[in-house]
């Protein structure tokens, strides 16, 4: 079983995250699921890649206590986040967030919450590499 | 010796990833600033969060020990 908070460079297979969110629990009635995915175009520009930059020990420990916040907030019965950090290419995945509750509303407002605190709190940088160039990524949409 | 590491686009500014400090007694987190800022002018202005052994800080004159670890972060674009 792999851990349910990771940072890695290689890609995740949604199934796997979710066979293993239901491995954890046979109350579950509702999982919802985010994936992030990289974009081939931003701020009216074209991008041909993306890439991520973390502070590794800080950004696990973020995550980790933001799984746990968001089980705790909405009696979740299990919860997992992956976070990619490499360089990836348009359509790639990026990040992938999964809420196991007893019902739907739950889990939909956990994985809202979820990635939208992992925006706000999680020591990760993105940088595009455009035709005009790299830049950061500094907004938060 | 204070580990200060720089992530992102502070870390293009500054040109460097990791720096060291020599410890003296009595340092905060603001003579760490002051003296990064003296070398690289400029650089911290696109820092938004700064943290002390992997814990925001928020207060400048937050004391410091031999070995700590500082961070001085741009706004987080993850996700």
């Amino acid at each position: 079983m792999t851990d349910p908070v990771r940072i890695q460079q290689e890609d995740f297979s949604q199934d796997a995250e979710i066979a293993a969110l239901k491995a954890s629990s046979k109350r579950m009635g509702g999982i919802a699921t985010f994936l992030g995915c990289a974009r081939d175009f931003s701020e009216g520009r074209d991008v041909s890649q993306i890439s991520f930059e973390a502070y590794g020990s800080m950004a696990l420990a973020e995550m980790r206590k933001l799984r746990e916040e968001a089980i705790s907030k909405f009696d979740l019965l299990d919860a997992r986040i992956v976070h990619r950090v490499t360089t990836v290419q348009a359509g790639d995945n990026i990040v992938f967030i999964a809420a196991g509750a007893a019902h739907r509303a739950a889990a939909f407002d956990a994985c809202r919450w979820m990635i939208d605190e992992l925006k706000q709190r999680v020591p990760i940088w993105k940088k595009e590499v455009t035709p005009e160039g790299e830049s950061w990524v500094t907004q938060h949409p | 010796m204070i580990k200060v590491l720089f992530f992102g686009p502070v870390a293009d500014r500054v040109q460097t990833r990791e720096m060291d400090i020599d410890y003296t007694d009595g340092m905060t987190l603001h003579d760490v600033t002051h003296k990064v800022g003296m070398l690289h002018p400029g650089a911290l202005s696109v820092v938004s969060f700064i943290a002390v052994n992997q814990q925001q800080v928020h207060d400048k004159q937050t004391p410091l020990r031999d070995g700590d670890e500082i961070a001085f972060m741009a706004k987080f674009s993850g996700g």
